[in-house]
Protein backbone atom coordinates (compact mmCIF):
# COMPACT_ATOMS: atom_id res chain seq x y z
CA UNK A 1 0.00 0.00 0.00
CA UNK A 2 1.27 3.65 -0.87
CA UNK A 3 1.05 6.28 2.13
CA UNK A 4 -1.29 8.47 1.76
CA UNK A 5 1.49 11.14 2.76
CA UNK A 6 3.94 10.18 0.28
CA UNK A 7 0.85 10.22 -2.12
CA UNK A 8 -0.15 13.56 -1.41
CA UNK A 9 3.32 15.29 -1.32
CA UNK A 10 4.16 13.39 -4.69
CA UNK A 11 1.02 14.61 -6.26
CA UNK A 12 1.36 18.26 -5.02
CA UNK A 13 -1.79 18.02 -2.72
CA UNK A 14 -0.01 20.83 -0.13
CA UNK A 15 -3.06 20.97 2.67
CA UNK A 16 -3.90 17.55 2.20
CA UNK A 17 -0.27 16.66 2.87
CA UNK A 18 -0.10 18.77 5.81
CA UNK A 19 -3.11 17.72 7.48
CA UNK A 20 -2.07 13.76 7.52
CA UNK A 21 1.27 14.91 9.04
CA UNK A 22 -0.90 16.50 11.95
CA UNK A 23 -2.98 13.62 12.42
CA UNK A 24 -0.50 11.15 12.01
CA UNK A 25 1.52 13.35 14.80
CA UNK A 26 -1.54 13.35 16.57
CA UNK A 27 -1.68 9.54 16.39
CA UNK A 28 1.61 9.11 17.63
CA UNK A 29 3.00 8.33 14.58
CA UNK A 30 7.23 8.55 15.51
CA UNK A 31 8.44 11.67 13.58
CA UNK A 32 11.32 9.63 11.78
CA UNK A 33 8.73 7.17 9.95
CA UNK A 34 7.35 10.54 8.43
CA UNK A 35 10.45 11.70 6.93
CA UNK A 36 10.55 8.57 6.02
CA UNK A 37 7.66 9.33 3.78
CA UNK A 38 8.86 12.67 2.90
CA UNK A 39 12.25 11.06 1.70
CA UNK A 40 9.52 8.06 -0.50
CA UNK A 41 8.02 11.01 -1.80
CA UNK A 42 10.94 12.89 -2.73
CA UNK A 43 12.09 10.02 -4.62
CA UNK A 44 8.85 10.32 -6.53
CA UNK A 45 9.17 14.03 -7.45
CA UNK A 46 12.58 13.25 -8.09
CA UNK A 47 12.03 10.47 -11.27
CA UNK A 48 9.45 12.46 -12.76
CA UNK A 49 11.24 15.60 -13.35
CA UNK A 50 13.89 13.28 -14.26
CA UNK A 51 10.97 11.71 -17.19
CA UNK A 52 10.31 15.37 -17.70
CA UNK A 53 6.57 15.00 -16.07
CA UNK A 54 7.49 17.67 -13.39
CA UNK A 55 9.19 20.82 -13.42
CA UNK A 56 10.96 23.13 -11.48
CA UNK A 57 7.85 24.60 -10.03
CA UNK A 58 7.00 21.35 -8.91
CA UNK A 59 10.07 20.84 -7.20
CA UNK A 60 9.54 24.33 -5.64
CA UNK A 61 5.95 23.02 -4.03
CA UNK A 62 7.83 20.07 -3.04
CA UNK A 63 10.65 21.65 -1.09
CA UNK A 64 7.73 24.14 0.39
CA UNK A 65 6.19 21.14 1.77
CA UNK A 66 9.12 19.31 3.09
CA UNK A 67 9.98 22.60 5.24
CA UNK A 68 6.48 22.99 6.58
CA UNK A 69 5.73 19.14 7.39
CA UNK A 70 9.58 19.33 9.20
CA UNK A 71 8.23 21.97 11.29
CA UNK A 72 5.73 20.69 12.09
CA UNK A 73 7.69 17.13 12.80
CA UNK A 74 10.66 18.95 14.52
CA UNK A 75 9.16 19.89 17.82
CA UNK A 76 8.54 16.00 17.78
CA UNK A 77 11.74 14.88 17.34
CA UNK A 78 13.10 16.98 20.47
CA UNK A 79 11.02 14.84 22.65
CA UNK A 80 12.70 11.91 21.53
CA UNK A 81 16.26 10.27 23.22
CA UNK A 82 19.18 12.85 22.04
CA UNK A 83 19.82 11.58 17.84
CA UNK A 84 23.00 11.07 17.80
CA UNK A 85 24.27 13.02 14.50
CA UNK A 86 25.84 10.86 11.74
CA UNK A 87 28.48 13.63 10.58
CA UNK A 88 28.66 17.54 9.36
CA UNK A 89 28.05 18.61 6.37
CA UNK A 90 29.12 22.32 5.11
CA UNK A 91 26.63 22.96 2.15
CA UNK A 92 25.98 26.16 -0.15
CA UNK A 93 25.42 27.60 -4.14
CA UNK A 94 28.96 28.45 -5.07
CA UNK A 95 30.06 32.00 -6.41
CA UNK A 96 28.20 33.74 -8.93
CA UNK A 97 25.40 31.25 -8.51
CA UNK A 98 21.99 32.51 -6.86
CA UNK A 99 19.84 29.27 -7.50
CA UNK A 100 19.02 27.63 -4.16
CA UNK A 101 15.96 25.66 -4.83
CA UNK A 102 18.08 22.22 -5.39
CA UNK A 103 20.04 23.21 -2.17
CA UNK A 104 17.70 23.53 0.01
CA UNK A 105 15.64 20.27 -0.78
CA UNK A 106 19.52 18.27 -0.30
CA UNK A 107 19.97 20.54 2.61
CA UNK A 108 16.68 19.71 4.39
CA UNK A 109 17.10 15.97 3.08
CA UNK A 110 20.47 15.43 4.92
CA UNK A 111 19.04 17.08 8.02
CA UNK A 112 15.90 14.62 7.83
CA UNK A 113 18.73 11.46 7.74
CA UNK A 114 20.82 12.78 10.90
CA UNK A 115 23.16 14.83 9.32
CA UNK A 116 24.48 18.74 10.88
CA UNK A 117 23.78 20.28 7.86
CA UNK A 118 26.15 24.52 7.80
CA UNK A 119 24.28 26.16 4.64
CA UNK A 120 25.73 29.09 3.84
CA UNK A 121 23.33 30.31 1.43
CA UNK A 122 23.88 31.59 -2.19
CA UNK A 123 26.94 32.82 -3.96
CA UNK A 124 28.96 31.76 -1.71
CA UNK A 125 32.84 33.00 -2.48
CA UNK A 126 35.60 30.05 -1.71
CA UNK A 127 37.04 31.39 1.32
CA UNK A 128 33.48 31.62 3.05
CA UNK A 129 33.94 27.27 2.80
CA UNK A 130 37.63 27.74 4.03
CA UNK A 131 36.17 29.86 7.03
CA UNK A 132 33.27 27.15 7.70
CA UNK A 133 35.36 23.96 6.86
CA UNK A 134 37.83 25.27 9.34
CA UNK A 135 35.36 26.06 12.25
CA UNK A 136 33.06 23.32 12.30
CA UNK A 137 35.15 20.53 10.75
CA UNK A 138 33.07 18.48 8.82
CA UNK A 139 33.45 15.15 6.84
CA UNK A 140 31.45 16.72 4.01
CA UNK A 141 31.35 19.65 1.71
CA UNK A 142 28.56 20.00 -0.77
CA UNK A 143 28.81 22.59 -3.57
CA UNK A 144 25.50 23.54 -5.58
CA UNK A 145 25.83 25.16 -8.70
CA UNK A 146 22.41 25.75 -11.55
CA UNK A 147 23.84 27.49 -13.92
CA UNK A 148 27.35 25.81 -16.29
CA UNK A 149 29.12 29.50 -15.09
CA UNK A 150 29.11 27.36 -11.38
CA UNK A 151 31.55 25.05 -12.53
CA UNK A 152 34.54 27.58 -12.49
CA UNK A 153 33.49 28.16 -8.84
CA UNK A 154 33.43 24.69 -8.01
CA UNK A 155 36.84 24.29 -9.56
CA UNK A 156 38.00 27.07 -7.15
CA UNK A 157 36.46 26.11 -4.03
CA UNK A 158 37.93 22.87 -4.34
CA UNK A 159 41.67 24.56 -5.02
CA UNK A 160 40.81 27.07 -1.99
CA UNK A 161 40.32 24.04 -0.01
CA UNK A 162 43.08 22.14 -0.92
CA UNK A 163 45.24 25.66 -0.33
CA UNK A 164 44.15 26.11 3.11
CA UNK A 165 45.65 22.29 3.47
CA UNK A 166 41.75 21.19 4.28
CA UNK A 167 40.99 19.09 1.11
CA UNK A 168 42.29 16.02 2.61
CA UNK A 169 40.11 16.90 5.62
CA UNK A 170 37.04 16.28 4.05
CA UNK A 171 35.20 14.70 0.78
CA UNK A 172 33.36 17.03 -1.41
CA UNK A 173 30.12 16.39 -3.60
CA UNK A 174 28.79 18.56 -6.21
CA UNK A 175 25.43 18.31 -7.45
CA UNK A 176 22.90 20.54 -9.43
CA UNK A 177 21.41 21.93 -12.84
CA UNK A 178 23.55 20.30 -15.43
CA UNK A 179 26.69 18.88 -12.95
CA UNK A 180 27.52 15.79 -13.75
CA UNK A 181 30.76 13.21 -13.78
CA UNK A 182 32.84 15.58 -15.99
CA UNK A 183 31.92 18.79 -14.10
CA UNK A 184 33.16 16.81 -10.65
CA UNK A 185 35.89 16.00 -12.23
CA UNK A 186 36.53 19.46 -13.46
CA UNK A 187 36.13 20.93 -10.12
CA UNK A 188 38.78 18.28 -8.45
CA UNK A 189 35.45 16.84 -6.33
CA UNK A 190 35.41 13.68 -4.89
CA UNK A 191 31.90 12.63 -6.35
CA UNK A 192 28.61 13.97 -8.12
CA UNK A 193 25.19 13.02 -7.25
CA UNK A 194 22.36 13.56 -9.47
CA UNK A 195 19.64 14.30 -6.73
CA UNK A 196 18.93 14.57 -3.00
CA UNK A 197 18.57 11.37 -2.38
CA UNK A 198 22.19 10.89 -3.82
CA UNK A 199 24.06 13.45 -1.50
CA UNK A 200 22.27 11.19 1.56
CA UNK A 201 23.78 8.00 0.28
CA UNK A 202 27.14 10.04 -0.46
CA UNK A 203 26.82 11.35 2.92
CA UNK A 204 26.23 8.32 4.75
CA UNK A 205 29.27 6.67 3.08
CA UNK A 206 31.21 9.13 3.56
CA UNK A 207 30.73 9.24 7.48
CA UNK A 208 30.57 5.94 8.11
CA UNK B 1 34.09 27.86 -54.54
CA UNK B 2 33.72 28.20 -50.91
CA UNK B 3 31.66 25.53 -48.90
CA UNK B 4 28.32 26.13 -48.57
CA UNK B 5 26.58 27.51 -45.69
CA UNK B 6 23.58 26.70 -43.28
CA UNK B 7 22.33 28.44 -39.83
CA UNK B 8 20.34 26.12 -37.17
CA UNK B 9 18.93 28.83 -34.79
CA UNK B 10 16.88 28.90 -31.88
CA UNK B 11 13.97 31.31 -32.54
CA UNK B 12 14.98 33.92 -30.19
CA UNK B 13 18.51 34.02 -31.50
CA UNK B 14 17.72 33.67 -35.57
CA UNK B 15 15.94 37.10 -35.51
CA UNK B 16 19.23 38.80 -34.56
CA UNK B 17 20.81 36.79 -36.93
CA UNK B 18 18.57 37.27 -39.90
CA UNK B 19 19.64 40.91 -40.65
CA UNK B 20 23.67 39.95 -40.87
CA UNK B 21 22.88 37.09 -43.15
CA UNK B 22 24.51 36.97 -46.36
CA UNK B 23 22.93 36.20 -49.64
CA UNK B 24 23.52 32.16 -50.21
CA UNK B 25 23.64 30.57 -46.64
CA UNK B 26 20.28 29.27 -45.68
CA UNK B 27 18.79 29.27 -42.00
CA UNK B 28 16.70 27.31 -40.35
CA UNK B 29 14.91 27.98 -36.91
CA UNK B 30 14.05 25.28 -34.05
CA UNK B 31 11.31 25.67 -31.26
CA UNK B 32 12.48 28.33 -28.41
CA UNK B 33 10.72 25.91 -25.97
CA UNK B 34 13.21 23.01 -26.83
CA UNK B 35 15.68 24.43 -24.20
CA UNK B 36 13.87 23.42 -21.16
CA UNK B 37 14.05 19.76 -22.63
CA UNK B 38 18.34 19.12 -23.16
CA UNK B 39 18.16 15.87 -24.69
CA UNK B 40 15.06 16.62 -26.86
CA UNK B 41 16.64 19.78 -28.16
CA UNK B 42 19.81 17.51 -29.05
CA UNK B 43 18.17 15.34 -31.17
CA UNK B 44 15.89 18.21 -33.12
CA UNK B 45 19.62 20.12 -33.46
CA UNK B 46 21.25 16.40 -34.78
CA UNK B 47 18.14 15.66 -36.93
CA UNK B 48 18.82 19.04 -38.88
CA UNK B 49 22.56 18.60 -39.11
CA UNK B 50 21.91 15.57 -40.44
CA UNK B 51 19.21 17.09 -43.37
CA UNK B 52 21.28 19.44 -44.09
CA UNK B 53 23.43 19.16 -47.33
CA UNK B 54 25.89 22.00 -46.74
CA UNK B 55 29.56 21.77 -46.22
CA UNK B 56 29.33 24.01 -43.21
CA UNK B 57 27.02 24.24 -40.63
CA UNK B 58 26.83 27.31 -37.88
CA UNK B 59 24.68 26.59 -34.77
CA UNK B 60 22.96 29.64 -33.08
CA UNK B 61 23.58 27.70 -29.77
CA UNK B 62 25.28 28.17 -27.18
CA UNK B 63 26.14 25.22 -24.78
CA UNK B 64 22.63 25.78 -23.82
CA UNK B 65 22.60 23.27 -20.70
CA UNK B 66 25.19 20.96 -22.50
CA UNK B 67 22.16 20.19 -25.42
CA UNK B 68 25.22 20.45 -28.18
CA UNK B 69 27.32 18.08 -26.55
CA UNK B 70 27.51 15.08 -28.32
CA UNK B 71 26.39 16.43 -31.56
CA UNK B 72 27.85 14.61 -34.06
CA UNK B 73 29.17 16.58 -37.25
CA UNK B 74 28.84 13.46 -39.94
CA UNK B 75 29.19 15.24 -43.58
CA UNK B 76 29.89 18.99 -42.15
CA UNK B 77 32.04 21.38 -40.71
CA UNK B 78 29.91 22.29 -37.61
CA UNK B 79 30.54 25.60 -35.68
CA UNK B 80 29.10 26.59 -32.59
CA UNK B 81 30.46 29.61 -30.78
CA UNK B 82 31.44 28.90 -27.24
CA UNK B 83 29.21 30.24 -24.74
CA UNK B 84 27.26 29.39 -22.14
CA UNK B 85 23.97 30.45 -23.58
CA UNK B 86 22.12 32.59 -25.99
CA UNK B 87 22.84 35.22 -23.68
CA UNK B 88 26.92 35.19 -24.16
CA UNK B 89 25.65 36.21 -28.39
CA UNK B 90 23.40 38.43 -27.51
CA UNK B 91 25.89 40.08 -25.23
CA UNK B 92 28.87 39.78 -28.19
CA UNK B 93 31.30 37.58 -26.06
CA UNK B 94 31.52 34.82 -23.33
CA UNK B 95 33.70 37.53 -21.74
CA UNK B 96 30.76 40.37 -21.61
CA UNK B 97 28.45 37.77 -20.66
CA UNK B 98 30.87 36.62 -17.63
CA UNK B 99 31.37 40.54 -16.61
CA UNK B 100 27.72 41.00 -16.77
CA UNK B 101 27.11 37.79 -14.07
CA UNK B 102 29.99 38.33 -12.09
CA UNK B 103 28.73 42.27 -11.74
CA UNK B 104 24.95 41.02 -10.53
CA UNK B 105 24.50 37.00 -10.46
CA UNK B 106 20.83 37.28 -9.71
CA UNK B 107 20.25 39.17 -13.51
CA UNK B 108 16.72 37.97 -15.25
CA UNK B 109 17.61 38.74 -19.03
CA UNK B 110 15.10 39.45 -21.27
CA UNK B 111 15.33 40.52 -25.38
CA UNK B 112 13.04 41.36 -27.87
CA UNK B 113 13.11 37.29 -28.91
CA UNK B 114 12.65 36.24 -25.46
CA UNK B 115 9.54 38.37 -25.22
CA UNK B 116 7.93 37.26 -27.85
CA UNK B 117 8.50 33.99 -27.64
CA UNK B 118 6.29 34.25 -23.70
CA UNK B 119 9.39 32.85 -21.77
CA UNK B 120 9.26 35.89 -18.53
CA UNK B 121 7.87 36.07 -15.32
CA UNK B 122 4.04 37.52 -16.97
CA UNK B 123 3.99 34.60 -18.65
CA UNK B 124 5.63 31.97 -16.20
CA UNK B 125 2.74 33.27 -13.79
CA UNK B 126 -0.20 32.90 -16.34
CA UNK B 127 0.92 29.31 -16.71
CA UNK B 128 1.64 28.49 -13.15
CA UNK B 129 -1.94 30.15 -11.99
CA UNK B 130 -4.11 28.16 -14.01
CA UNK B 131 -2.44 24.85 -13.11
CA UNK B 132 -2.37 25.79 -9.27
CA UNK B 133 -4.24 28.90 -8.74
CA UNK B 134 -3.53 32.62 -8.15
CA UNK B 135 -2.13 32.07 -4.65
CA UNK B 136 0.45 29.40 -5.22
CA UNK B 137 1.63 30.75 -8.47
CA UNK B 138 2.65 33.73 -6.64
CA UNK B 139 4.31 31.92 -4.21
CA UNK B 140 6.44 29.85 -6.61
CA UNK B 141 7.22 32.43 -9.22
CA UNK B 142 8.72 34.77 -6.05
CA UNK B 143 10.58 31.88 -5.22
CA UNK B 144 11.41 31.11 -8.43
CA UNK B 145 12.77 34.70 -8.80
CA UNK B 146 14.25 34.55 -5.32
CA UNK B 147 17.70 36.06 -4.86
CA UNK B 148 17.14 37.97 -8.15
CA UNK B 149 17.75 41.40 -7.62
CA UNK B 150 17.80 43.17 -11.72
CA UNK B 151 16.26 42.41 -14.88
CA UNK B 152 18.17 43.19 -17.59
CA UNK B 153 16.95 43.76 -20.90
CA UNK B 154 19.41 43.46 -23.72
CA UNK B 155 19.32 46.28 -26.26
CA UNK B 156 20.85 44.77 -29.93
CA UNK B 157 20.43 48.08 -31.31
CA UNK B 158 18.94 46.14 -33.44
CA UNK B 159 15.02 46.76 -33.35
CA UNK B 160 12.66 49.60 -31.98
CA UNK B 161 12.45 48.23 -28.46
CA UNK B 162 9.61 50.99 -27.01
CA UNK B 163 7.31 48.04 -26.51
CA UNK B 164 9.39 45.83 -25.24
CA UNK B 165 10.89 48.12 -22.79
CA UNK B 166 7.88 49.19 -21.74
CA UNK B 167 7.11 45.74 -21.02
CA UNK B 168 10.37 44.69 -19.35
CA UNK B 169 9.85 47.96 -16.82
CA UNK B 170 6.40 46.35 -16.28
CA UNK B 171 7.52 42.83 -15.76
CA UNK B 172 10.06 44.05 -13.52
CA UNK B 173 8.22 46.41 -11.27
CA UNK B 174 5.60 43.83 -10.70
CA UNK B 175 8.41 41.27 -9.47
CA UNK B 176 10.07 43.71 -7.37
CA UNK B 177 13.18 43.47 -9.79
CA UNK B 178 15.28 46.63 -10.84
CA UNK B 179 15.14 47.32 -14.17
CA UNK B 180 18.31 48.06 -16.23
CA UNK B 181 19.05 48.24 -20.56
CA UNK B 182 21.97 46.77 -21.04
CA UNK B 183 23.81 47.42 -24.47
CA UNK B 184 23.99 44.08 -26.77
CA UNK B 185 26.66 43.37 -29.31
CA UNK B 186 26.79 41.87 -32.63
CA UNK B 187 30.38 41.00 -33.01
CA UNK B 188 29.56 37.39 -32.28
CA UNK B 189 27.17 37.00 -34.60
CA UNK B 190 29.18 38.89 -36.99
CA UNK B 191 31.51 35.88 -36.46
CA UNK B 192 29.07 33.34 -36.82
CA UNK B 193 28.25 34.10 -39.74
CA UNK B 194 31.73 35.37 -41.55
CA UNK B 195 34.54 34.04 -39.51
CA UNK B 196 37.25 33.93 -38.15
CA UNK B 197 36.30 31.11 -36.21
CA UNK B 198 38.69 31.93 -33.20
CA UNK B 199 39.43 30.47 -30.01
CA UNK B 200 35.58 31.79 -29.05
CA UNK B 201 34.47 28.98 -31.33
CA UNK B 202 34.10 25.40 -31.01
CA UNK B 203 34.78 23.93 -34.81
CA UNK B 204 34.42 20.52 -35.62
CA UNK B 205 35.40 18.90 -38.96
CA UNK B 206 33.40 16.05 -40.70
CA UNK B 207 33.18 13.11 -38.81
CA UNK B 208 33.75 14.62 -35.24
CA UNK B 209 31.84 15.09 -32.25
CA UNK B 210 31.26 18.51 -29.97
CA UNK B 211 32.55 17.07 -26.02
CA UNK B 212 32.49 18.65 -23.24
CA UNK B 213 35.93 19.47 -22.93
CA UNK B 214 35.29 22.00 -26.30
CA UNK B 215 33.39 23.70 -23.66
CA UNK B 216 34.53 23.54 -20.79
CA UNK B 217 38.13 22.97 -20.99
CA UNK B 218 40.15 21.04 -18.06
CA UNK B 219 42.72 24.59 -18.60
CA UNK B 220 41.24 27.41 -18.28
CA UNK B 221 40.47 28.49 -22.23
CA UNK B 222 41.08 31.41 -24.04
CA UNK B 223 38.33 33.73 -23.28
CA UNK B 224 38.82 32.92 -19.02
CA UNK B 225 41.91 34.42 -19.68
CA UNK B 226 40.88 37.62 -20.86
CA UNK B 227 39.07 38.08 -17.60
CA UNK B 228 40.33 36.43 -14.82
CA UNK B 229 38.42 34.55 -12.34
CA UNK B 230 38.03 36.11 -9.32
CA UNK B 231 34.62 36.70 -9.48
CA UNK B 232 31.72 35.42 -11.41
CA UNK B 233 28.11 34.07 -11.91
Amino acid sequence: MVDRLVTAIAEMREEEALAITRELLGAGTPPTQILDDCRAAMEIVGQRFEQGKYFIPELILAGEMLKAISDLVKPHIKQEAEVKKLGKVVLGTVRGDIHDIGKNIVGFMLDANGFEVYDLGIDVPPEAFVEKVREVQPQVVALSGFLTLSYDSMKETVEALKAAGLRDRVKIMVGGGTVDEKVCTYAGADAFGADAMAAVTLARQWTR
Amino acid sequence: MPPSRHVIACATVIEEMLPLVPPGVTCETLDFGLHVDPARLRRALQEAIDRSEAGEVILGYGACSKAVIGLQAKRCTLVVPRVDDCIGIFLGSAAAYRQQARKEPGTYYLTKGWIEVGDTPFAEYERLSRQYGAERAERIIRQMLNHYTRLALINTGRHDLERYRAYARRTAERFGLRFEEIPGSDALIRRMLFGPWDGEFVVIPPGGTIRYEHFFPVEPASDAEVLPHEDHR
